[in-house]
């Protein structure tokens, strides 16, 4: 049986190395290009360049006549600020009440935003879009910011999953101490929800971080332009600008991401795994 | 209370105010010496009035009509805008909406009026009622804002385009040119045009294939690579984990790009092909047919499988570990304990989860407009052979302005999915426990 063990333990390692590899090269790739000496992919002969220097990161933050990576930078963290913050609150009121207060629209609602789910997103941006030309809100940042914030609660259904494992008797004693509703919410729900609250707020921020659709649609000019479109009009010749900018984004939220990677299971599986 | 209900009561009512309140929302507030309710409902109402004769009237002739005037600028006559003429014709009935829901209100208030006051109380004056409004309708409080905003970027929108897919807007019909009602014409388009119809049948059934392949490529990958990491003898496993995390986390639009870059003409793949003196190879061009369907699988499974296992070992960890040994005993091998054990309960709670990702799958917009974008093939209308429902949509209405088009393909997406769904959950144990819809 000796060898039938090593033999597995062999296979599942071999499997591991080759999965891992697979997930890290491309990341390990464009990292090592991002630090290239020379800027288009046609020089870096192969997957690793053959020199290294700073030069991507320097042109990326010196020569922004073409290409005005810090404003862009600027542009994205406001709107994923401040998307992050609103969207939050929003989302969590929601799933708060829905998963508290029985009342008559309840159902009602809960229905209606996954019927409301099933429409391609696609349609309704192309609505916003056409409104947004005709009411000449074309190119306005804050207006990104409203849209992705008002579409938060609709995916309020893993922080409803959340707050419905809190206990209910613990709310219920508050409600027989005379607290009142809004002092429930404030003073017992805020402090048992960390966890989520800190997911949300993450999840929040990473889409308008990353998020392409809606910037690509209705930002115009140059000058409104987040990462994200910026870095989808780098060709080729600019490779190293873009492994060094996508580098440069991708590391803050990479860092989030494994600090916070309790809280992301706690979020992933808060609505999915219900036993 | 139904609706009809409510009012019958109200006008059946013995008392007076509530009555008045029927017939004039608000008075019977006043009546009772609610000055500040009374006044915010006969404002409200007084508001609304002044606004329908302002323009609300013509606003809802116009969203019938779409415009009579057609803008002339040899005559310099400014024509009506269909497009505007629509939405305000919409806005105008959402007021109608919130006004019958206001009376509503109303009635209701009046009648909680009267049932206290019965027992000899004074009304509750305008700060009071607030608070105990605040107190037990916290949930409209709370709602109040969300639901707005779902209702003016969510539904208004869904709801414009519903509309418009059932007019001739797009192509050469765009403002000053006047657009019209044409009933299921765009949908008959879609459907039997030639032209139209092939890219569309073409693409629904490489869509419906893409998604069912990608779904499953996912999931299963997702579940072995949970099942791989929870073996007992793989040590370090928060290192081994480490790697689809930093996949998960990196941004899904730098992932696409750096993966057009990776099989573009100047990315490495091809340096290595010349250099062993083949010729590249246009993983991504236009003829590249199975290659760039394979290639979008493969991106597709690199960005999804990390969160399909995090969701996995979430799951496994629920797992009683007490029934892989009772099936050991009774000699059940390890494939045998996948079938009976792992792969039922897995299924079984992330139902819902695979719906999800068959809609994301169903409408994934992101792999092929990054990999390909933009290219139109012979044999497709403004498509090619990679792109998805979703990727037509963007074709037709952003970069071609076809929108009544584009708007009938939404819809007829919208019942694609939904019928999909639906039908599973139906079937799924989900569904009938009350609130785990998903």
């Amino acid at each position: 049986m000796k060898w039938k063990k090593t033999l597995d333990w062999l296979g599942a390692h071999l499997a591991l190395l080759i999965v891992c590899f697979l997930f890290f090269f491309p990341v390990l790739w464009l990292v090592l290009a991002s630090f290239s000496a020379t800027g288009s992919i046609y020089d870096l002969k192969g997957f690793f360049p053959g020199s290294f220097s700073l030069s991507g990161y320097k042109t990326l933050f010196g020569d922004t006549t073409m290409y005005d990576y810090p404003n862009w930078l600027k542009n994205t963290l406001f709107v994923a600020v401040g998307s992050s913050i609103l969207g939050t609150v929003l989302v969590i009121l929601t799933a708060y009440t829905i998963s508290r207060f029985q009342f008559k629209a309840r159902r009602t609602l809960m229905k209606s935003t996954l019927v409301l789910s099933m429409f391609p997103s696609f349609m309704g941006m192309t609505a916003v879009y056409l409104l947004m030309v005709n009411f000449g809100l074309i190119n306005r940042l804050w207006a990104l910011v409203l849209i992705y914030a008002s579409g938060a609660p609709m995916g309020y259904l893993v922080q409803k999953g959340y707050f419905d494992s809190i206990s209910a008797s613990v709310f219920e004693a508050a409600r027989l101490d005379g607290a009142s509703s809004f002092r429930v919410f404030r003073s017992i729900a805020m402090p048992l929800s960390k966890p989520i609250i800190v997911y949300t707020a993450l999840t929040q921020f990473a889409w308008p971080w990353s998020d392409f659709i809606l910037p690509n649609l209705l930002l115009k000019n140059k000058d409104k332009w987040t990462v994200a479109v910026g870095l989808m009009h780098l060709d080729e010749t600019q490779f190293t600008r873009f492994a060094a900018g996508s580098i440069f984004i991708a590391v803050p939220i990479v860092i989030l991401y494994f600090c916070l990677s309790g809280f992301l299971v706690t979020g992933v599986t808060a609505g999915a795994a219900k036993e | 209370m139904e609706h009809s209900l409510l009012f019958l009561t109200a006008v059946k009512s013995p008392s007076k105010r509530v009555r008045a309140s029927a017939a004039l929302m608000g008075l019977g507030q006043l009546m009772a010496r609610q000055w500040v309710k009374g006044l915010a409902y006969l404002g409200a109402l007084a508001a609304f009035i002044a606004y329908m004769a302002a323009t609300g009237v013509r606003d809802i002739a116009g969203f019938f009509t779409l415009g009579t005037v057609e803008a002339d600028p040899w005559l310099g006559t400014a024509g009506d805008d269909s497009i505007i003429m629509l939405l305000r014709g919409l806005l105008t009935f959402v007021l109608i909406l919130g006004l019958v829901l206001l009376y509503r209100s109303n009635l209701r208030d009046i009648l909680e009026t009267e049932r206290t006051g019965a027992y000899g109380e004074r009304a509750p004056g305008f700060v009071l009622s607030m608070r105990s409004f605040l107190n037990n309708k916290f949930y409209v409080v709370a709602l109040a804002i969300p639901v707005a905003g779902v209702l003016v970027f969510n539904v208004i929108p869904i709801v414009f385009m519903i509309l418009i897919s059932f007019t001739n807007y797009g192509g050469d019909i765009v403002p000053p040119k006047l657009v019209d009602w044409t009933g299921f014409e765009s949908f008959r388009r879609v459907l039997s045009l030639s032209g139209i119809k092939e890219t569309f049948f073409r693409i629904l059934g490489w869509n419906l294939i893409w998604a069912v392949l990608s779904t499953a490529v996912n999931y299963f990958g997702g579940l072995a690579l949970a099942l791989l990491l929870n073996k007992k003898c793989v040590k370090f496993k928060r290192f081994w984990r480490m790697f689809p995390i930093l996949a998960y986390a990196v941004p899904g639009f730098i992932t696409l790009l750096a993966f057009k870059f990776l099989f573009s003409y100047g990315g490495p793949i091809n340096h290595y092909i010349t250099a062993a003196g083949h010729s590249a190879v246009g993983f991504l061009d236009i003829d590249a047919g199975m290659k760039a369907r394979i290639i979008g699988i493969f991106v597709n499974a690199w960005i999804s499988i990390p969160t399909s296992m995090l969701l996995a070992t979430g799951i496994l960890s629920n797992l009683n570990p007490n029934l892989y040994e009772a099936a050991s005993i009774d000699g059940a091998g390890p494939w045998q304990q996948f079938r009976q054990i792992t792969l039922p309960f897995v299924v079984f709670s992330t139902t819902p989860v695979l719906i999800t990702n068959f809609i994301g799958n169903f409408n994934n917009f992101g792999i092929f407009y990054f990999l390909r974008g933009g290219l139109y093939m012979d044999g497709y209308f403004l498509a090619s052979d990679t792109d998805l429902l979703i990727n037509w949509l963007y074709n037709l209405s952003i970069d071609n302005n076809y929108y009544s088009i584009g708007a009938a393909v939404s819809l007829i997406i919208f019942l694609i999915t939904s019928a999909v769904s639906l039908s599973v959950y139906v079937r799924s144990n989900a569904y009938r426990r009350e609130d785990s819809f998903r």
